[in-house]
Protein backbone atom coordinates (compact mmCIF):
# COMPACT_ATOMS: atom_id res chain seq x y z
CA UNK A 1 0.00 0.00 0.00
CA UNK A 2 2.92 2.64 1.25
CA UNK A 3 4.58 1.65 -2.35
CA UNK A 4 1.23 2.42 -4.60
CA UNK A 5 0.72 5.36 -2.75
CA UNK A 6 4.66 6.43 -3.24
CA UNK A 7 4.31 5.15 -6.92
CA UNK A 8 1.40 7.32 -7.22
CA UNK A 9 2.76 10.56 -5.58
CA UNK A 10 6.15 9.96 -7.77
CA UNK A 11 3.98 9.25 -11.45
CA UNK A 12 1.76 12.39 -10.13
CA UNK A 13 4.50 14.80 -9.68
CA UNK A 14 6.86 13.46 -13.02
CA UNK A 15 3.63 13.99 -15.07
CA UNK A 16 2.96 17.28 -13.52
CA UNK A 17 5.60 19.02 -15.35
CA UNK A 18 3.86 17.41 -18.85
CA UNK A 19 0.75 18.83 -17.31
CA UNK A 20 2.42 22.56 -16.79
CA UNK A 21 3.68 22.57 -20.25
CA UNK A 22 0.17 21.76 -21.79
CA UNK A 23 -1.43 24.23 -19.10
CA UNK A 24 0.80 27.03 -20.90
CA UNK A 25 0.05 26.11 -24.55
CA UNK A 26 -3.60 25.49 -23.85
CA UNK A 27 -4.78 27.99 -21.08
CA UNK A 28 -2.24 30.52 -20.85
CA UNK A 29 -1.55 30.82 -24.84
CA UNK A 30 -4.68 29.52 -25.53
CA UNK A 31 -3.18 27.33 -28.17
CA UNK A 32 -4.37 23.40 -28.82
CA UNK A 33 -0.53 21.90 -29.02
CA UNK A 34 -0.92 18.44 -30.21
CA UNK A 35 3.15 18.59 -30.13
CA UNK A 36 2.92 16.61 -26.52
CA UNK A 37 2.59 13.23 -27.58
CA UNK A 38 5.81 13.07 -29.67
CA UNK A 39 7.70 15.96 -27.56
CA UNK A 40 7.41 13.64 -24.53
CA UNK A 41 8.69 10.72 -26.08
CA UNK A 42 12.03 12.99 -27.50
CA UNK A 43 12.66 13.95 -24.42
CA UNK A 44 12.18 10.14 -22.53
CA UNK A 45 14.12 9.14 -26.02
CA UNK A 46 16.84 11.76 -25.79
CA UNK A 47 17.71 11.53 -21.88
CA UNK A 48 17.60 7.47 -22.02
CA UNK A 49 20.24 7.26 -24.95
CA UNK A 50 22.75 9.35 -23.27
CA UNK A 51 22.36 7.62 -20.32
CA UNK A 52 22.38 4.38 -22.25
CA UNK A 53 25.16 5.46 -23.97
CA UNK A 54 27.09 6.10 -20.35
CA UNK A 55 26.39 9.57 -20.76
CA UNK A 56 25.80 12.11 -16.99
CA UNK A 57 22.18 11.77 -16.53
CA UNK A 58 22.40 15.34 -15.76
CA UNK A 59 23.45 16.19 -19.00
CA UNK A 60 21.17 13.74 -20.52
CA UNK A 61 17.87 15.45 -18.56
CA UNK A 62 19.31 19.07 -20.37
CA UNK A 63 19.62 17.79 -23.51
CA UNK A 64 15.92 16.19 -23.58
CA UNK A 65 14.85 20.38 -21.95
CA UNK A 66 16.67 21.38 -25.31
CA UNK A 67 14.98 18.44 -27.85
CA UNK A 68 11.67 19.47 -26.44
CA UNK A 69 12.05 23.26 -26.56
CA UNK A 70 13.24 22.69 -30.69
CA UNK A 71 10.15 20.59 -31.22
CA UNK A 72 7.91 23.24 -29.49
CA UNK A 73 9.84 26.20 -31.79
CA UNK A 74 9.67 23.78 -35.10
CA UNK A 75 5.67 24.01 -34.11
CA UNK A 76 5.51 27.06 -33.89
CA UNK A 77 7.15 28.21 -36.88
CA UNK A 78 4.93 25.88 -38.78
CA UNK A 79 2.21 28.46 -37.88
CA UNK A 80 3.78 31.58 -37.62
CA UNK A 81 5.71 31.43 -41.05
CA UNK A 82 3.22 29.02 -42.71
CA UNK A 83 0.10 29.93 -41.38
CA UNK A 84 -0.52 26.24 -40.61
CA UNK A 85 -3.64 26.03 -38.49
CA UNK A 86 -2.68 25.62 -34.82
CA UNK A 87 -3.93 22.04 -34.67
CA UNK A 88 -2.45 20.86 -38.13
CA UNK A 89 1.04 22.42 -36.95
CA UNK A 90 0.98 20.12 -33.47
CA UNK A 91 -0.24 17.01 -35.30
CA UNK A 92 2.65 17.74 -38.23
CA UNK A 93 5.55 17.58 -35.51
CA UNK A 94 4.43 14.91 -33.45
CA UNK A 95 4.11 12.97 -36.48
CA UNK A 96 7.32 13.88 -37.88
CA UNK A 97 8.84 13.35 -34.13
CA UNK A 98 8.00 9.72 -34.21
CA UNK A 99 10.07 8.77 -36.47
CA UNK A 100 12.99 11.18 -35.10
CA UNK A 101 12.25 9.62 -31.92
CA UNK A 102 12.54 6.40 -33.11
CA UNK A 103 16.23 7.55 -34.94
CA UNK A 104 17.35 8.91 -31.67
CA UNK A 105 16.49 5.17 -29.66
CA UNK A 106 18.04 3.34 -32.33
CA UNK A 107 15.24 0.83 -31.95
CA UNK A 108 12.28 -0.11 -30.44
CA UNK A 109 13.13 0.25 -26.85
CA UNK A 110 16.09 1.61 -24.68
CA UNK A 111 16.27 -0.33 -21.81
CA UNK A 112 17.73 1.44 -18.23
CA UNK A 113 17.53 -1.00 -15.69
CA UNK A 114 20.86 -0.13 -12.76
CA UNK A 115 21.96 2.37 -15.02
CA UNK A 116 22.95 5.81 -13.36
CA UNK A 117 19.65 7.85 -13.37
CA UNK A 118 19.47 11.37 -12.04
CA UNK A 119 16.91 9.46 -9.89
CA UNK A 120 19.45 6.87 -8.55
CA UNK A 121 21.97 10.04 -8.14
CA UNK A 122 19.49 11.96 -5.69
CA UNK A 123 18.84 9.09 -4.05
CA UNK A 124 22.58 8.12 -3.44
CA UNK A 125 22.22 11.10 -1.85
CA UNK A 126 19.43 10.84 0.70
CA UNK A 127 20.78 8.78 4.01
CA UNK A 128 18.61 5.31 3.61
CA UNK A 129 17.28 3.79 1.05
CA UNK A 130 14.15 5.70 0.28
CA UNK A 131 11.15 4.64 -1.52
CA UNK A 132 10.21 8.71 -1.41
CA UNK A 133 13.74 9.48 -3.42
CA UNK A 134 11.81 9.83 -6.80
CA UNK A 135 8.92 11.52 -5.59
CA UNK A 136 11.28 14.07 -4.10
CA UNK A 137 13.15 14.94 -6.50
CA UNK A 138 10.15 14.94 -8.25
CA UNK A 139 8.53 17.15 -5.53
CA UNK A 140 11.88 19.47 -6.22
CA UNK A 141 11.77 20.27 -9.46
CA UNK A 142 8.12 20.37 -9.75
CA UNK A 143 8.53 23.53 -7.18
CA UNK A 144 11.01 24.84 -8.83
CA UNK A 145 9.12 24.86 -12.89
CA UNK A 146 6.06 26.29 -10.57
CA UNK A 147 7.63 29.34 -8.90
CA UNK A 148 9.65 29.61 -12.50
CA UNK A 149 7.02 29.68 -14.57
CA UNK A 150 4.61 31.86 -12.15
CA UNK A 151 7.38 34.62 -11.79
CA UNK A 152 7.83 34.54 -15.46
CA UNK A 153 4.51 34.74 -16.09
CA UNK A 154 4.73 37.93 -14.26
CA UNK A 155 7.27 39.43 -15.83
CA UNK A 156 7.27 42.32 -19.10
CA UNK A 157 7.48 39.46 -21.26
CA UNK A 158 5.34 37.18 -19.60
CA UNK A 159 2.55 39.34 -19.55
CA UNK A 160 2.70 40.00 -23.24
CA UNK A 161 2.93 36.26 -23.57
CA UNK A 162 -0.98 35.91 -21.44
CA UNK A 163 -1.92 38.57 -22.99
CA UNK A 164 -0.99 36.78 -26.45
CA UNK A 165 -3.76 34.06 -25.42
CA UNK A 166 -5.94 36.68 -24.15
CA UNK A 167 -6.34 39.43 -26.68
CA UNK A 168 -4.11 39.07 -29.35
CA UNK A 169 -5.41 42.19 -31.14
CA UNK A 170 -4.78 44.20 -27.85
CA UNK A 171 -1.50 43.54 -27.50
CA UNK A 172 -0.39 43.60 -31.33
CA UNK A 173 -1.85 46.89 -30.82
CA UNK A 174 0.33 47.66 -27.67
CA UNK A 175 3.79 46.72 -29.83
CA UNK A 176 3.99 42.91 -29.27
CA UNK A 177 4.92 40.70 -32.31
CA UNK A 178 2.19 38.11 -31.12
CA UNK A 179 4.18 35.26 -33.59
CA UNK A 180 7.57 36.03 -30.90
CA UNK A 181 5.45 35.30 -28.16
CA UNK A 182 3.81 31.87 -30.12
CA UNK A 183 6.99 30.56 -30.62
CA UNK A 184 8.26 31.24 -26.90
CA UNK A 185 5.16 29.66 -25.25
CA UNK A 186 5.53 26.76 -27.41
CA UNK A 187 8.64 26.15 -27.19
CA UNK A 188 8.86 26.92 -23.22
CA UNK A 189 6.04 24.52 -23.21
CA UNK A 190 7.41 21.54 -24.76
CA UNK A 191 10.61 21.79 -22.65
CA UNK A 192 8.59 21.40 -19.93
CA UNK A 193 6.84 18.41 -21.80
CA UNK A 194 10.22 17.15 -22.46
CA UNK A 195 11.97 17.15 -19.11
CA UNK A 196 8.95 15.55 -17.88
CA UNK A 197 9.60 12.91 -20.40
CA UNK A 198 13.13 12.54 -19.62
CA UNK A 199 12.30 12.46 -15.74
CA UNK A 200 9.60 9.72 -16.53
CA UNK A 201 12.08 7.39 -18.68
CA UNK A 202 14.62 7.37 -15.73
CA UNK A 203 11.98 6.47 -13.17
CA UNK A 204 10.62 3.69 -15.47
CA UNK A 205 14.07 2.54 -16.26
CA UNK A 206 13.19 2.28 -20.16
CA UNK A 207 12.28 4.58 -23.03
CA UNK A 208 10.22 3.23 -26.14
CA UNK A 209 8.41 5.22 -29.03
CA UNK A 210 5.11 5.26 -27.80
CA UNK A 211 5.55 6.23 -24.44
CA UNK A 212 4.11 9.59 -25.11
CA UNK A 213 0.82 7.98 -26.88
CA UNK A 214 -2.28 9.74 -25.25
CA UNK A 215 -0.12 12.17 -23.32
CA UNK A 216 -1.65 15.35 -24.34
CA UNK A 217 -5.37 13.94 -23.17
CA UNK A 218 -3.34 12.63 -19.80
CA UNK A 219 -2.12 16.39 -19.95
CA UNK A 220 -5.46 18.01 -20.56
CA UNK A 221 -7.11 15.89 -17.64
CA UNK A 222 -4.54 16.91 -15.66
CA UNK A 223 -5.88 20.34 -15.99
CA UNK A 224 -9.04 20.09 -15.78
CA UNK A 225 -9.69 18.16 -13.08
CA UNK A 226 -6.76 20.70 -11.61
CA UNK A 227 -9.28 23.35 -12.02
CA UNK A 228 -12.17 21.55 -10.90
CA UNK A 229 -11.14 20.69 -7.66
CA UNK A 230 -8.38 23.16 -7.35
CA UNK A 231 -9.98 26.92 -8.48
CA UNK A 232 -8.06 28.73 -11.02
CA UNK A 233 -9.00 32.22 -9.47
CA UNK A 234 -5.45 33.69 -9.50
CA UNK A 235 -2.85 32.81 -11.46
CA UNK A 236 -0.67 31.01 -8.64
CA UNK A 237 -3.59 29.60 -7.49
CA UNK A 238 -3.85 28.45 -11.35
CA UNK A 239 -0.61 26.67 -11.67
CA UNK A 240 -0.54 25.00 -8.43
CA UNK A 241 -4.00 23.23 -9.28
CA UNK A 242 -2.72 22.27 -12.52
CA UNK A 243 0.44 19.94 -10.19
CA UNK A 244 -2.32 18.96 -8.18
CA UNK A 245 -4.47 17.74 -11.00
CA UNK A 246 -2.03 15.64 -12.07
CA UNK A 247 -1.30 13.75 -8.54
CA UNK A 248 -5.28 13.20 -8.60
CA UNK A 249 -5.10 11.64 -12.01
CA UNK A 250 -2.48 9.40 -11.32
CA UNK A 251 -4.37 8.35 -8.22
CA UNK A 252 -7.77 8.07 -9.79
CA UNK A 253 -5.57 5.50 -12.32
CA UNK A 254 -3.82 3.72 -9.70
CA UNK A 255 -7.15 3.41 -8.10
CA UNK A 256 -8.94 1.72 -10.98
CA UNK A 257 -5.74 -0.30 -11.57
CA UNK A 258 -6.26 -1.89 -8.16
CA UNK A 259 -10.35 -2.23 -9.15
CA UNK A 260 -9.07 -4.68 -12.12
CA UNK A 261 -9.49 -2.42 -14.76
CA UNK A 262 -5.94 -3.68 -17.47
CA UNK A 263 -3.59 -0.62 -17.76
CA UNK A 264 -4.12 -0.65 -21.79
CA UNK A 265 -7.76 0.25 -21.13
CA UNK A 266 -5.93 3.82 -19.43
CA UNK A 267 -6.45 5.53 -22.68
CA UNK A 268 -9.88 5.09 -22.74
CA UNK A 269 -10.73 6.18 -19.04
CA UNK A 270 -8.49 9.11 -19.89
CA UNK A 271 -10.66 10.03 -22.77
CA UNK A 272 -13.83 9.53 -20.41
CA UNK A 273 -12.55 11.63 -17.78
CA UNK A 274 -11.86 14.48 -20.75
CA UNK A 275 -15.06 14.04 -21.93
CA UNK A 276 -16.99 13.93 -18.83
CA UNK A 277 -15.20 17.05 -17.54
CA UNK A 278 -16.01 18.98 -21.17
CA UNK A 279 -19.71 17.79 -21.28
CA UNK A 280 -20.36 18.36 -17.58
CA UNK A 281 -21.58 22.22 -17.98
CA UNK A 282 -23.86 21.53 -20.99
CA UNK A 283 -25.17 18.41 -18.88
CA UNK A 284 -25.99 20.79 -16.10
CA UNK A 285 -27.52 22.90 -18.05
CA UNK A 286 -30.14 20.34 -19.71
CA UNK A 287 -30.65 18.89 -16.19
CA UNK A 288 -31.59 22.84 -15.19
CA UNK A 289 -28.82 22.12 -12.61
CA UNK A 290 -26.92 25.50 -13.48
CA UNK A 291 -27.06 28.32 -11.20
CA UNK A 292 -27.85 32.07 -12.99
CA UNK A 293 -26.38 34.05 -10.56
CA UNK A 294 -22.62 33.63 -9.56
CA UNK A 295 -20.99 34.75 -7.06
CA UNK A 296 -19.06 37.40 -7.18
CA UNK A 297 -19.29 39.82 -4.34
CA UNK A 298 -15.92 39.28 -2.31
CA UNK A 299 -13.84 39.18 -5.63
CA UNK A 300 -10.60 41.04 -5.31
CA UNK A 301 -11.04 42.68 -1.80
CA UNK B 1 2.61 65.18 -39.46
CA UNK B 2 0.81 62.57 -40.91
CA UNK B 3 0.83 61.93 -44.95
CA UNK B 4 -0.96 59.27 -47.19
CA UNK B 5 0.18 59.75 -50.46
CA UNK B 6 -2.22 57.74 -53.27
CA UNK B 7 -3.41 54.99 -50.61
CA UNK B 8 -5.16 52.10 -52.62
CA UNK B 9 -6.34 48.87 -51.31
CA UNK B 10 -8.83 46.79 -53.26
CA UNK B 11 -10.31 43.38 -51.77
CA UNK B 12 -11.47 40.18 -52.91
CA UNK B 13 -9.21 41.31 -56.32
CA UNK B 14 -10.41 39.89 -59.25
CA UNK B 15 -12.94 38.14 -57.84
CA UNK B 16 -16.79 38.89 -58.12
CA UNK B 17 -16.41 40.31 -54.68
CA UNK B 18 -13.80 42.69 -55.73
CA UNK B 19 -14.30 45.63 -53.40
CA UNK B 20 -12.08 48.63 -53.86
CA UNK B 21 -12.07 50.01 -50.59
CA UNK B 22 -9.30 52.89 -50.36
CA UNK B 23 -9.20 54.55 -53.75
CA UNK B 24 -6.48 56.81 -54.40
CA UNK B 25 -6.47 58.39 -50.71
CA UNK B 26 -4.31 61.25 -49.84
CA UNK B 27 -4.53 63.22 -47.00
CA UNK B 28 -2.34 65.17 -44.56
CA UNK B 29 -2.79 65.66 -41.12
CA UNK B 30 -0.37 68.53 -39.62
CA UNK B 31 0.70 68.15 -35.89
CA UNK B 32 -2.42 68.81 -33.78
CA UNK B 33 -5.31 67.86 -36.43
CA UNK B 34 -8.20 66.03 -34.38
CA UNK B 35 -9.91 64.98 -37.46
CA UNK B 36 -13.41 63.22 -37.06
CA UNK B 37 -13.96 61.27 -40.16
CA UNK B 38 -17.38 60.82 -41.36
CA UNK B 39 -19.26 58.70 -44.26
CA UNK B 40 -22.00 56.10 -44.93
CA UNK B 41 -21.22 52.59 -44.43
CA UNK B 42 -18.75 50.93 -46.89
CA UNK B 43 -17.32 54.44 -47.21
CA UNK B 44 -13.74 53.49 -46.12
CA UNK B 45 -13.31 54.68 -43.04
CA UNK B 46 -12.72 51.93 -40.80
CA UNK B 47 -10.54 50.98 -43.45
CA UNK B 48 -8.42 53.69 -43.96
CA UNK B 49 -7.97 53.57 -40.01
CA UNK B 50 -6.88 50.06 -40.32
CA UNK B 51 -4.27 51.21 -43.18
CA UNK B 52 -2.41 53.45 -41.19
CA UNK B 53 -2.57 50.93 -38.30
CA UNK B 54 -0.83 48.55 -40.27
CA UNK B 55 -3.46 45.82 -40.41
CA UNK B 56 -2.97 44.88 -43.95
CA UNK B 57 -0.67 45.77 -46.98
CA UNK B 58 -1.40 48.18 -49.20
CA UNK B 59 -1.57 48.23 -53.01
CA UNK B 60 0.05 51.09 -53.48
CA UNK B 61 0.70 54.46 -52.10
CA UNK B 62 3.04 55.28 -48.88
CA UNK B 63 2.05 56.34 -45.37
CA UNK B 64 4.27 58.54 -43.78
CA UNK B 65 4.42 59.66 -40.20
CA UNK B 66 6.96 62.67 -38.40
CA UNK B 67 8.81 62.08 -41.51
CA UNK B 68 9.30 58.09 -41.35
CA UNK B 69 8.03 55.88 -43.78
CA UNK B 70 6.11 53.21 -42.23
CA UNK B 71 4.05 52.13 -45.16
CA UNK B 72 6.05 48.88 -44.97
CA UNK B 73 6.23 48.16 -41.09
CA UNK B 74 4.20 45.32 -39.51
CA UNK B 75 1.05 46.08 -36.79
CA UNK B 76 2.91 45.90 -34.05
CA UNK B 77 5.94 47.95 -34.97
CA UNK B 78 4.07 50.78 -35.86
CA UNK B 79 2.07 50.16 -32.70
CA UNK B 80 5.31 52.12 -31.14
CA UNK B 81 4.13 55.51 -32.41
CA UNK B 82 0.27 54.74 -33.11
CA UNK B 83 -1.86 55.16 -30.04
CA UNK B 84 -5.13 52.93 -30.98
CA UNK B 85 -9.44 52.65 -29.72
CA UNK B 86 -11.46 50.17 -31.38
CA UNK B 87 -15.44 49.93 -31.73
CA UNK B 88 -15.52 46.78 -29.58
CA UNK B 89 -14.62 47.65 -25.84
CA UNK B 90 -13.77 44.35 -25.87
CA UNK B 91 -10.91 44.49 -28.03
CA UNK B 92 -8.73 47.22 -26.67
CA UNK B 93 -8.05 44.89 -23.24
CA UNK B 94 -7.45 42.26 -22.12
CA UNK B 95 -10.16 40.55 -20.38
CA UNK B 96 -8.24 37.94 -18.13
CA UNK B 97 -5.86 39.79 -16.66
CA UNK B 98 -6.14 42.54 -14.24
CA UNK B 99 -6.52 46.59 -14.75
CA UNK B 100 -2.71 47.43 -13.59
CA UNK B 101 -1.59 44.31 -15.68
CA UNK B 102 -3.15 45.85 -19.10
CA UNK B 103 -1.85 49.14 -18.16
CA UNK B 104 1.55 47.91 -17.45
CA UNK B 105 1.59 46.33 -20.93
CA UNK B 106 0.46 49.76 -22.56
CA UNK B 107 3.03 51.61 -20.61
CA UNK B 108 5.47 49.60 -22.31
CA UNK B 109 4.20 50.29 -25.70
CA UNK B 110 7.40 51.34 -28.12
CA UNK B 111 9.45 50.02 -25.36
CA UNK B 112 11.80 47.31 -24.87
CA UNK B 113 9.70 44.42 -22.98
CA UNK B 114 12.40 42.19 -20.26
CA UNK B 115 12.17 39.35 -18.19
CA UNK B 116 12.04 41.62 -14.90
CA UNK B 117 8.76 41.72 -12.78
CA UNK B 118 6.21 43.92 -14.40
CA UNK B 119 4.29 45.74 -11.73
CA UNK B 120 6.55 47.01 -8.50
CA UNK B 121 5.27 49.84 -5.85
CA UNK B 122 6.37 52.66 -8.72
CA UNK B 123 3.99 51.21 -10.99
CA UNK B 124 1.25 51.47 -9.20
CA UNK B 125 1.51 54.57 -7.83
CA UNK B 126 1.61 55.77 -11.59
CA UNK B 127 -1.08 54.07 -12.59
CA UNK B 128 -3.40 54.90 -9.54
CA UNK B 129 -2.89 58.63 -10.46
CA UNK B 130 -3.17 58.10 -14.20
CA UNK B 131 -6.74 55.92 -13.09
CA UNK B 132 -7.92 58.99 -10.88
CA UNK B 133 -7.73 61.25 -13.90
CA UNK B 134 -10.43 59.11 -15.98
CA UNK B 135 -12.85 60.40 -12.78
CA UNK B 136 -14.66 56.77 -13.07
CA UNK B 137 -13.34 55.16 -9.88
CA UNK B 138 -11.30 52.97 -11.46
CA UNK B 139 -8.05 53.78 -8.95
CA UNK B 140 -9.35 51.50 -6.63
CA UNK B 141 -9.70 48.72 -9.08
CA UNK B 142 -5.81 48.18 -9.77
CA UNK B 143 -6.26 44.45 -9.21
CA UNK B 144 -9.87 44.07 -10.73
CA UNK B 145 -9.59 41.55 -13.93
CA UNK B 146 -10.97 44.14 -16.45
CA UNK B 147 -13.65 41.45 -17.56
CA UNK B 148 -15.60 42.58 -14.60
CA UNK B 149 -15.47 46.32 -15.82
CA UNK B 150 -18.53 47.74 -17.74
CA UNK B 151 -18.20 48.62 -21.65
CA UNK B 152 -17.53 52.14 -20.24
CA UNK B 153 -14.93 51.65 -18.31
CA UNK B 154 -12.99 49.24 -20.59
CA UNK B 155 -13.31 51.40 -23.34
CA UNK B 156 -12.28 54.68 -21.14
CA UNK B 157 -9.62 52.22 -19.69
CA UNK B 158 -8.03 51.37 -22.99
CA UNK B 159 -8.14 55.14 -24.08
CA UNK B 160 -5.91 55.77 -21.16
CA UNK B 161 -3.79 52.84 -22.57
CA UNK B 162 -3.86 54.22 -25.92
CA UNK B 163 -2.29 57.78 -24.74
CA UNK B 164 -0.40 57.26 -21.62
CA UNK B 165 2.40 57.16 -23.29
CA UNK B 166 2.07 59.82 -25.69
CA UNK B 167 1.63 58.59 -29.26
CA UNK B 168 2.30 60.37 -32.39
CA UNK B 169 -0.92 59.53 -34.00
CA UNK B 170 -4.35 58.37 -32.05
CA UNK B 171 -6.48 56.32 -33.66
CA UNK B 172 -10.07 56.27 -32.55
CA UNK B 173 -12.25 53.96 -34.93
CA UNK B 174 -16.57 54.73 -33.43
CA UNK B 175 -14.94 54.05 -30.13
CA UNK B 176 -18.03 55.68 -28.43
CA UNK B 177 -20.23 53.72 -30.76
CA UNK B 178 -21.05 50.75 -29.05
CA UNK B 179 -21.88 52.44 -25.81
CA UNK B 180 -25.11 54.11 -23.92
CA UNK B 181 -25.80 57.69 -24.57
CA UNK B 182 -24.66 58.71 -20.78
CA UNK B 183 -21.15 56.62 -20.86
CA UNK B 184 -20.38 57.57 -24.36
CA UNK B 185 -20.86 61.34 -23.41
CA UNK B 186 -18.10 60.55 -20.60
CA UNK B 187 -15.69 59.04 -22.75
CA UNK B 188 -16.53 61.44 -25.39
CA UNK B 189 -15.66 64.40 -22.70
CA UNK B 190 -12.41 62.06 -21.94
CA UNK B 191 -11.46 62.04 -25.32
CA UNK B 192 -11.49 65.67 -25.91
CA UNK B 193 -9.47 66.67 -23.14
CA UNK B 194 -6.88 64.35 -23.33
CA UNK B 195 -6.16 65.14 -27.05
CA UNK B 196 -6.25 68.67 -26.18
CA UNK B 197 -4.33 68.28 -22.96
CA UNK B 198 -1.29 66.04 -24.98
CA UNK B 199 -1.73 68.06 -28.11
CA UNK B 200 -2.58 65.12 -30.09
CA UNK B 201 -2.60 64.35 -33.76
CA UNK B 202 -5.97 62.12 -34.23
CA UNK B 203 -8.72 60.38 -36.33
CA UNK B 204 -12.05 59.39 -35.14
CA UNK B 205 -14.48 58.28 -37.28
CA UNK B 206 -18.36 58.43 -36.02
CA UNK B 207 -21.46 58.01 -37.26
CA UNK B 208 -22.69 61.19 -35.33
CA UNK B 209 -22.47 64.61 -37.82
CA UNK B 210 -23.20 66.77 -35.10
CA UNK B 211 -20.41 65.72 -33.33
CA UNK B 212 -18.40 65.46 -36.31
CA UNK B 213 -18.76 68.80 -36.39
CA UNK B 214 -18.73 69.37 -32.73
CA UNK B 215 -15.39 67.81 -31.92
CA UNK B 216 -12.02 67.93 -33.21
CA UNK B 217 -10.68 70.71 -35.54
CA UNK B 218 -11.14 69.27 -38.80
CA UNK B 219 -13.90 67.39 -40.60
CA UNK B 220 -13.67 64.36 -43.68
CA UNK B 221 -15.54 62.88 -44.99
CA UNK B 222 -15.45 59.69 -47.07
CA UNK B 223 -17.15 57.85 -49.90
CA UNK B 224 -16.73 54.93 -51.93
CA UNK B 225 -12.91 54.96 -51.28
CA UNK B 226 -12.76 58.49 -51.24
CA UNK B 227 -12.33 61.85 -49.80
CA UNK B 228 -15.13 64.17 -50.86
CA UNK B 229 -15.18 66.90 -48.43
CA UNK B 230 -12.39 68.32 -46.20
CA UNK B 231 -13.09 71.55 -43.94
CA UNK B 232 -11.49 73.60 -40.97
CA UNK B 233 -11.36 76.58 -39.45
CA UNK B 234 -14.29 79.15 -40.44
CA UNK B 235 -15.20 77.04 -43.36
CA UNK B 236 -16.41 74.29 -40.66
CA UNK B 237 -17.05 76.83 -37.63
CA UNK B 238 -20.28 77.62 -39.94
CA UNK B 239 -21.49 74.82 -41.04
CA UNK B 240 -24.02 72.73 -39.52
CA UNK B 241 -25.40 69.45 -39.79
CA UNK B 242 -27.81 69.96 -42.34
CA UNK B 243 -25.38 72.01 -44.44
CA UNK B 244 -22.94 68.76 -44.02
CA UNK B 245 -25.68 66.30 -44.81
CA UNK B 246 -26.63 68.64 -47.93
CA UNK B 247 -22.56 68.53 -48.92
CA UNK B 248 -22.19 65.03 -48.55
CA UNK B 249 -24.84 64.31 -51.00
CA UNK B 250 -23.97 67.35 -53.29
CA UNK B 251 -20.21 66.14 -53.14
CA UNK B 252 -21.29 62.18 -53.43
CA UNK B 253 -23.88 62.31 -55.83
CA UNK B 254 -25.85 60.53 -53.98
CA UNK B 255 -28.58 60.60 -51.09
CA UNK B 256 -27.67 59.62 -47.83
CA UNK B 257 -29.24 55.89 -47.33
CA UNK B 258 -27.53 55.15 -43.87
CA UNK B 259 -30.57 55.31 -40.91
CA UNK B 260 -28.06 55.62 -38.75
CA UNK B 261 -26.26 58.89 -40.22
CA UNK B 262 -30.15 60.33 -40.19
CA UNK B 263 -30.74 59.53 -37.05
CA UNK B 264 -27.56 60.80 -35.21
CA UNK B 265 -28.43 63.56 -37.20
CA UNK B 266 -31.94 64.34 -35.90
CA UNK B 267 -30.95 63.53 -32.22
Amino acid sequence: MLYALAGTLEQGLLYALMALGVYLTFRVLNYADLTVDGSFTTGGAIAASIIFAGGSPWLATAAAVIGGLLAGLITGLLHTAFRITPLLSGILTMTALYSINLRILGRANVPLLRADTVISRFNSWLPLDNIYGASLLGLIIVLLAVIGLYIFLKTEIGLALQATGDNEQMIRAQGVNTNHMKLLGLALSNGLVAISGALVAQNQQFADAGMGIGMIVAGLASVIIGEALFGKRTLLQHIIAVVCGSIVYRAVLALVLRLGLAPTDFKLLTALIVVIALASPQVRTWLGLTKNSRKRGSFDA
Amino acid sequence: MLELIDICKVFDKNTVNEKVALDNVSLTLNNGDFVTMVGSNGAGKSTLLNAVAGMFPLDNGSIILNGNEITHLSEHQRAAMIGRVFQDPLTGTAAHMTVEENLVMAWKRGQRRRLRRAIRFQERAFFREQLAGLGLGLEDRLTTKVGLLSGGQRQALTLLMATMRRPQLLLLDEHIASLDPRTAEIVMDLTCRIVEEQQLTAIMVTHNLEQALSAGTRTVMMHEGRIVLDIQGLERRRMDVLDLMSLFEKNSGTKLSSDRVLLAAKA
